[in-house]
């Protein structure tokens, strides 16, 4: 009996190994894209009263980690009025992705808001509204004085149900957050 | 030092208390005398003990049921003669007269009895196999105490075990310093596999399906397994029902601080009519909102679960097969607080003294939440080859479903979707008893395949684990000798596309080629270990182990960012074995009448540990920086001690006390670990009476009061500020205390119990909590909980 039960045994065994096995599975990953993966950011400045349309743009096309993101500053001129219009986009899809329009969509939880590093001579004052009467950011105004040099850092913050008279630029969770070099002239 | 000068005093005690003229008489009088009389109960054939045996003193009201050991005892006995009767389920009994006149030890033999070989398998099922490693269990009331908290919430009652935590509704249990992949579960005798890297991911098991929760300390890879370097936790349920009849029980639950409420009820049978059948049915529903801490409420903490479980069995003679399936379903809040972004967010959260958003009392969960789903089946079969000797067969499958809903994007689908399916099966021969030889021989295997959807965190992998161990205990008198070998063979293979790994090149052409890293693994895990009875009151236990561990996916390709801690986490694909050699000593001295205690000490040795090494340079990216944490190998040593005694102070007023203290250092870089627990001090004072009330309607009651003392951790790594956002919090003191009664209402029992956490409502952090950067832990709260046992 014993002689025959072990031998059983192992073939009890044997046979859920094998079965285990044969269920393995060869699933490929679906190369799916990331969802809303914001790869670029660019400032879009228009001077009043005639002159150069200047751009600065942070562009991390592979994503977070991998490839270090390139950053192209801006050179201002001085005394003078810029319309400013800010874009976030998704340019790892093709064609790229216009995020801006979410936030524009979502503008009573979003806000850019805009830090000047000191010694940086110019000023930025909100030109947009939600739907709140409180300010976007999506459009600007930048307003230089004397040659300076310096960094601006635009931050895009996500504030659901927390966006309000007192709500800063330290509430809520950060959707970006990058700093162009500027200079002056 | 201490420990002798207590077992000195102790046996001073019992000397003391054999009087100077012992009245000799045949009938045991009343007066209380002092002789102690114990011993040993065990099965004829194997030599193990038997757990729960009856020993009665015949025409006395003494009873005791013996313990873990097989030990009995009686205090405090006159001389004189008495009739012992031990008697047993499934054994013959046997009774003895004796005079006694001084301490005496008799141990028993019991034979199987032949009339009644049905109830041998539930014998099997109650024996423990005795390790020589330090092992604690709760059951009975003390975990009923537990209800309404989590299964490793519930283990916090055990010596040198703490928790990890993530919010207060994620905690995973740490033995010893060590968690997650370090610490296996076995729930119902099958390796819990889940997505168990992550510390925000609690063991998927309802914690009513226990009757009994074991955790062994230290380095068990031998039977359970490689990854068991830190230690197992076995969740172990009733068995089934072997005596004809059908019962049911109802619990009950309600905690305060989170108005959670809780009912779990089970039905059980074994047909009168169908004696080798036996059923179980068992399902639990759990509704919690947000947690309060003193002075406000954690937004998005609720959580709610659905389990049920269904078991049955067939068993006969010879052979007995059973069935078993489980379902744990939970929905979970992510603290709203700890949805973070980059490394400036969180350092805002460490300003604040309040978390943002405010919130208030909900049972609503929002974003984010995870939706976990985990199904356990279990076929189990064993044929019996001899008295004492059996084949055992186990096959199991498990798929766990993890669904992380973000606060962004579509939220009408979850961010990220893990699906992990395990089959596994082990055979095992338990020989019979040869040379005072008792042990067992097993196979086992296993498979795994994991997938997910979404943002990619942990690839596409499956692995194929095959293990084959060897385990003896001898024992002869006042010696238990245990040894045991393990192979294991790991094959993993990896599926993710270069965009996902750390050689991304952001051309699209490239970076989208699908790669198959594969890994192979194989080496022994050992154990070697002793017990010295000194006699029925001190045992000494002596255990080297060594276990190993492959690392886990995670730990080798996770890229991205793990959010809550605001951190981009590197795996290392280059990482190889992890290594524990495990040294431990306990000493116990226990069934004293009035002196009781435990000690245990060990040190681990940790070869190439793979721990998470934070990296001075920050990532970039467009959301801003982030911390940066690459997965890494050191030699690093873990030991500690772990104390609990207890002092009969009168009657009915027991002192205990407990303590646990664990040092974590890293050999090669010369100082301590990070995210190791504090050290922990509590005392506690019980009064129990067993009977109140007319007749006795109140019995078992008992009131304890117990302080908790968790000083602030000062053993922590150097430049701490640039691994970690804040020092480790300030320690804390939490007083607690516990009320219990169970009425009889002619038949009917019900117990009834009251629990009280953080009375003086302290508002205090904890290092463990991965939450506690942005707040409190829970305030005061208080469960009460219901247990109705019903019998048709």
């Amino acid at each position: 009996m014993k002689l025959f039960l072990k031998p059983s045994l192992a073939l009890l065994f044997a046979a859920s190994v094998f079965m285990a096995s044969s269920c393995s599975n060869d699933e490929d990953p679906a190369p799916t894209n990331e969802e809303e993966l914001i790869t670029t950011l660019q400032l879009t400045m228009v001077p009043q009263g005639g002159g150069t349309t200047v751009t600065a743009t942070y562009r991390d096309l592979d994503g977070d980690g991998g490839q270090a993101p390139a950053v192209t500053g801006a050179q201002l001129a001085a005394n003078k009025t810029y319309a400013v219009t800010v874009q976030v986009l998704d340019e790892s899809k093709t064609p790229a992705e216009d995020i801006t329009e979410e936030v524009e969509e979502e503008g009573d939880e979003h806000q850019f808001f805009y830090v000047v590093s000191s010694g940086l001579n110019l000023s930025v004052a909100y030109n947009d509204t939600d739907s709140n009467n409180r300010p976007v950011g999506i459009h600007t105004r930048i307003t230089t004085t004397t040659a300076s040099a310096g960094n601006l850092q635009v931050v895009l913050k996500h504030q659901p149900n927390l966006k309000s008279a007192t709500s800063t630029i330290n509430t809520g969770e950060t959707d970006a957050e990058v700093t162009f070099p500027v200079t002056i002239q | 030092m201490l420990l002798l000068l207590c077992v000195r005093l102790a046996m001073a005690d019992t000397f003391a208390q054999n009087g100077p003229v012992p009245v000799l008489s045949d009938a045991p009088s009343n007066e209380d005398c002092g002789i102690t009389l114990s011993g040993k109960v065990t099965d004829h054939e194997d030599r193990s003990p038997l757990i729960g045996a009856t020993v009665v003193l015949e025409g006395t009201p003494h009873t005791s049921i013996t313990d873990a050991n097989g030990h009995y005892h009686f205090h405090d006995l006159c001389p004189g003669t008495y009739r012992l009767v031990v008697s047993y389920i499934g054994y013959t009994p046997e009774r003895l007269a004796k005079l006694v006149r001084s301490p005496e030890v008799i141990n028993f033999r019991l034979h199987p009895d032949a009339l009644q070989l049905h109830s041998v398998e539930i014998k099997v099922a109650r024996q423990r196999e005795q390790l020589t490693q330090a092992t604690s269990q709760l059951s009975g009331q003390d975990l009923r105490q537990t209800h309404g908290q989590s299964l490793a919430q519930s283990l916090e009652r055990i010596t040198g075990i703490t928790t990890i935590q993530t919010g207060p509704s994620i905690a995973k249990p740490v033995i010893h310093g060590m968690h997650s992949n370090r610490v296996l579960v076995m729930n119902n005798g099958v390796r819990h596999e889940a997505q168990q890297w992550g510390s925000e991911h609690a063991p998927e098991i309802d914690p009513f399906v226990a009757s009994e929760l074991t955790v062994v300390k230290g380095a068990a890879g031998v039977r359970y397994g490689a990854d068991a370097i830190g230690g197992v936790i076995l969740v172990q349920p009733k068995p089934l029902r072997d005596s004809a009849g059908t019962s049911a029980e109802l619990n009950l639950v309600g905690v305060s601080h989170n108005r959670q409420g809780a009912v779990s009820g089970m039905a059980e049978s074994n047909p009168a009519g169908i004696p080798s059948l036996s059923w179980r049915l068992q399902g639990t529903l759990r509704k919690a909102g947000n947690s309060k801490t003193p002075d406000y409420y954690l937004a998005n903490t609720g959580y709610q679960e659905q389990n049920f479980s269904a078991a049955a069995g067939w068993t006969r003679e010879k052979y007995g097969v059973d069935a078993y399936f489980s379902r744990f379903d939970t929905k979970v809040g992510v603290f709203s607080a700890s949805h973070v972004g980059n490394l400036t967010d969180i350092r805002n959260a460490l300003q604040r003294e309040r978390p943002e958003p405010e919130a208030d009392f909900t049972y609503a969960i929002g974003v984010p939440y995870q939706n976990v789903t985990h199904d356990l089946l279990r076929l189990h079969g064993f044929y019996r080859t001899g008295p004492a000797s059996r084949l055992l067969f186990t096959y199991a499958r498990q798929y766990n479903q993890r669904e992380e809903f973000d606060a962004h994007g579509d939220q009408s689908r979850p961010g990220l979707r893990f699906e992990i399916t395990t089959h596994s099966s082990e055979a095992l021969w338990e020989h019979p008893l040869i040379w005072n030889l008792k042990g067992s021989i097993g196979a086992t295997y296993q498979y795994q395949f994991n997938r997910y959807e979404g943002r990619f965190f942990v690839p596409f992998f499956q692995s194929h684990t095959g293990g084959l161990f060897w385990i003896e205990h001898w024992e002869k008198g006042k010696w238990h000798v245990e040894a045991g070998l393990r192979y294991d063979y790991r094959y993993l293979q990896a599926k993710l596309y270069r965009k996902d790994t750390p050689q991304r090149t952001g051309q699209s052409a490239l970076d989208n080629e699908l790669l198959t890293p594969t890994h192979r693994f194989q080496n022994l895990s050992g154990t070697l270990g002793a017990i010295y009875h000194f006699g029925p009151h001190l045992d000494l236990s002596l255990n080297a182990s060594t276990a190993w561990r492959s690392p886990t996916t995670s730990e080798l390709y996770s890229n991205g960012i793990h959010h809550g801690t605001g951190t981009y986490e590197y795996g290392n694909a280059a990482l190889g074995v992890e290594r524990a050699y495990n040294f431990m000593a306990t000493l116990a001295y226990v069934q004293n009448k009035r002196l009781n205690g435990e000690i245990s000490v060990y040190h681990n040795y940790l070869d190439n540990y793979i721990y998470q090494e934070p990296d001075t340079v920050p990532t970039l990216t467009i959301r801003g920086a982030f911390l940066t944490a690459r997965q890494k190998q050191t030699n690093a040593t873990f030991s500690g001690v772990d104390v609990s005694a207890s002092y009969q102070l009168a009657d009915r007023l027991l002192f205990a006390t407990k303590a646990s203290l664990v040092r974590a250092y890293n050999r090669t870089a010369n100082e301590y670990l990070i995210w190791i627990p504090s050290d922990r001090y509590e005392n506690s004072l019980r009064y129990s009476v067993d009977r109140l009330g007319a007749q006795g309607v109140f019995a078992q009651n008992f009131i304890s009061v117990s302080g908790l003392a968790v000083p602030r951790q000062r053993h922590i790594p150097d430049h701490y500020l640039a691994r970690d956002y804040a020092m480790p919090p300030v320690g804390y003191f939490l007083l607690n205390a516990e009320a219990g009664t169970t009425l009889h209402f002619g038949q009917q029992q019900i117990e009834v119990g009251l629990i009280g956490r953080n009375l003086l409502n302290t508002a205090y952090r904890d290092y463990l909590n991965r939450f506690r950067y942005y707040a409190d832990e829970i305030g005061r709260s208080i469960t009460l909980r219901v247990s109705i046992p019903l019998n048709f």
